[in-house]
């Protein structure tokens, strides 16, 4: 199933499919390793701040607009 | 000539750290010519050689996006350095080597890789086989823990063979699919006729052009001319829509899956990784309300901490100011000169000095927060908050930093990688109340309030924080429009900060202070003094200050102050502490107030003084920072302000009776 990453709870993993939104957004979530085939975990997503995720070891924060716009494979 | 090494490398991956044990205390801090991102250099001495270490900024890429970025690729792109010592963080491997490529896609052949944190991963079953990766790499690769030390003598020792041509690199560069690859080469083959060919490397030119760069697009323009770059453009698009991409994720997506295959040859993962305590702190630390509560607590200790040693240590300081003065006053016989450096530069520059022990404490306490990985958590919790406001969360740093000193947290903005937020957040600083004004806003209080003392002090602070945010709403609906920037923020490891990279980062922030009582509170000083004095003693009527005083009078009686808060407010544009001291010379005692003012007047003065034109230091670091322009805007909107609140509260405490 692919969904938004923002549409992610806590604790759940998807896979990077693509993202849409404008280059300069784009480049940097791809220069920290949320690139097509990298594997994303929640760790927590409120609805009323910014997402909390995981990837290849960091940790990041992205504010929900942002995070509508990654669309994931959920695992 | 002295060999430049240059580090590199990812923001958090401890280049600081690394720098620091490299240079030791030779170093300084100083501008990039033509930008205003910080330049840090210092000296490391290996076998009686001398090598100039520049600290790149931080950066997550290549592709030039923020002032930090460019300043880092301009410099590995012009080769400007003997040798490059990349630096990446052991625990996050993958995305860190996404750099590394980018870095040896420019073509450079004298690049050292340096793994830190290697304790870290090694903790978290991340075995890395560094002979292995040096031969994947091509390139030659240390181990490190910055922070125990190991491994800085073998990088010491690489950097000097390499820069003394005994060490060679031969870099792997990714390869892409054979469809891109196919771009790369016909774009390739076009720029090979132009002069770009003896510049750059041309593959490199190709890979960004298919990315879209804006500044490779512009130079290709400028060489190639646009009916050729619409060509090469429309290729691009024609293989983005048969990838149903953009080209510059299909390329991101093939590097990572090209960085995914050199590590297999080095790295083992030993076991799963669990949820670790990271992450469950990170679920309180950056939730809505918890968070929030927990901010409102560390902010509490914070300042907490920073009064209950920095007051009694600022007394100190004042009164060994004052009882020098007291004890130099007989040594001097020229009555001019004795009075000059006793009541203008001593009582001046020592009433400035005496706030350092607060703003080095409070930066000390600050950069504690940031190392320990607290500051972007916090940043995380106020983003809702500070984005009703027009702000970013990451604006709330530089915010936070003005309670110390405007000056640093003006420089600070530069952490933010938006225009827009960088240009707000700089315009609204100087409304948050710092430590100078702390020193008015506590004396006033004092003196008029004593037993409601800190209730005065809290509300006004609140009002000049409510204040900042309203501007800042204002400002941002209809004088710096644009769209807002996605909000994106790496969380850093929480870790034990060193505790020798804390002090020289505290020390580094509030020597501005220092150096701003040095010069411009020393001229301020003497000015005043000699306005005061000249051509007749102040209180007689005679002096300069005081007609300067009687000629702004109708204004501040507005806001019902006389001719001698007009004066002090004036002094007060120098530094925000001679609103108080100006009493002291009109009086011969700052004590003396309390008799000519009633507590209304006392607290529209406390208030005016927080709000009114920022003090000259931070008017010129906003004016280096952007423009004339917005310096004079911020000093036109806060006069504004202040007069206007100025006489609201004092009209409205007039008809209430106070």
């Amino acid at each position: 199933m692919i969904v938004p990453l923002s549409a992610l709870g806590p604790g759940e993993k998807g896979i990077v499919v693509n993202i849409a939104g404008g280059h300069y957004a784009r480049q940097r979530l791809v220069s920290m390793g949320l690139s097509p085939g990298a594997m994303v975990q929640v760790i927590e997503s409120h609805s009323m701040g910014p997402i909390i995720f995981s990837v290849g070891g960091s940790r990041f924060a992205i504010g929900r607009g942002l995070a509508s716009k990654v669309m994931v494979r959920k695992l | 000539m002295m060999k430049i090494v240059a580090l590199a490398g990812n923001p958090n991956v401890g280049k600081t750290t690394i720098f620091n044990s490299l240079t030791g205390m030779r170093q300084h801090v100083g501008n990039w010519p033509g930008v205003t991102v910080e330049k840090k250099e210092g000296i490391l001495e290996y076998r009686g050689q001398r090598f100039l270490v520049v600290d790149l900024p931080g950066t997550y890429s290549l592709t030039a996006h923020s002032v930090d970025e460019l300043v880092a690729r301009d410099f590995l792109l012009k080769r400007s350095a003997d040798v490059v010592v990349h630096v990446l963080d052991a625990t996050a491997l993958m995305r860190n080597l996404f750099l590394t490529m980018e870095i040896l896609e420019i073509g450079l052949d004298n690049v050292i890789v340096a793994i830190n944190k290697i304790d870290l991963a090694e903790k978290r079953g991340i075995e890395i086989n560094v002979k292995k990766m040096e031969e994947v790499l091509g390139v030659p690769v240390v181990f490190l823990s910055a922070k125990e030390g190991i491994g800085i003598e073998e990088l010491k020792g690489k950097i000097y063979r390499m820069a003394n041509g005994e060490l060679e690199a031969k870099p792997v560069v990714p390869t892409y699919d054979p469809e891109v690859e196919r771009e790369i080469r016909h774009i390739t083959e076009v720029l090979s006729g132009t002069s770009l060919a003896e510049k750059y490397n041309l593959r490199w030119l190709a890979i960004k052009l298919l990315q879209r760069d804006e500044e490779v697009i512009k130079l290709v323009l400028r060489h190639l001319g646009s009916e050729k770059l619409d060509e090469i453009m429309t290729h691009i698009s024609e293989v983005e829509e048969r990838y149903k991409r953009a080209m510059d994720l299909i390329i991101a997506s093939q590097k990572y899956e090209f960085i995914d295959g050199l590590m297999h040859n080095f790295v083992r993962y030993s076991h799963e990784q669990s949820e670790t305590f990271s992450d469950q702190l990170d679920r309180v630390l950056t939730h809505p309300i918890y968070g929030l509560i927990a901010l409102f607590g560390v902010f509490y200790l914070m300042f907490k901490f920073v009064f209950a040693f920095g007051m009694p240590l600022q007394g100190l300081l004042e009164e060994s100011f004052s009882s020098f003065g007291v004890w130099l006053a007989p040594h001097i016989a020229n009555e001019t000169l004795r009075a000059l450096l006793v009541d203008g530069v001593i009582a001046g520059v020592g009433s400035v000095l005496s706030f350092f022990p607060l703003v080095f404490l409070l930066f000390l306490a600050m950069s504690l927060l940031e190392d320990i990985g607290y500051m972007a958590r916090a940043a995380v919790v106020m983003e809702r908050i500070m984005r009703k406001f027009g702000l970013s969360g990451k604006s709330f740093i530089p915010l936070v930093l003005a309670f110390g000193c405007n000056v640093p947290a003006v420089m600070a903005t530069r952490t933010l990688d938006d225009e827009r937020d960088r240009l707000l957040t700089m315009l609204v600083n100087p409304l948050i109340p710092c430590s100078a004004r702390l020193s008015v806003i506590s004396f006033l209080a004092g003196a008029f309030f004593a037993e409601r003392q800190a209730l005065v002090a809290v509300s006004i602070y609140a009002t000049s924080i409510l204040l900042a945010l309203l501007m800042a709403w204002v400002i941002s609906r209809f004088v710096i429009k644009g769209e807002e920037s996605p909000f994106i923020i790496e969380l850093p490891e929480y870790l034990v900060p060193s505790w020798k990279t804390l002090l020289l980062h505290s020390w580094e922030r509030s020597k501005e202070f220092i150096k701003k009582a040095g010069t411009i509170i020393l001229l301020g000083s003497i000015a005043i003094w000699y306005l005061s004095t000249y051509p007749a003693p102040i209180g007689t009527g005679g002096s300069y200050a005081e007609r300067l005083g009687r000629f702004f009078e109708p204004y501040t009686r507005l806001m019902g102050l006389d001719w001698k808060a007009a004066v002090s407010l004036l002094f007060g544009i120098i530094a925000k502490e001679n609103v108080i001291s100006t009493y002291g010379i009109i009086y011969g005692s700052e004590e003396a107030i309390v008799g000519i003012m009633r507590p209304l007047q006392a607290y529209v003065l406390a208030l005016v003084t927080t709000l009114y034109v920022p003090c000259i230091a931070t008017i010129g670091a906003i004016r280096a920072e952007s423009s004339w322009k917005w310096a004079a805007f911020t000093v036109f909107y806060m006069i504004a302000l202040a007069s206007f609140v100025g006489i609201v509260v004092w009209h409205i405490g007039i008809v209430l009776g106070f």
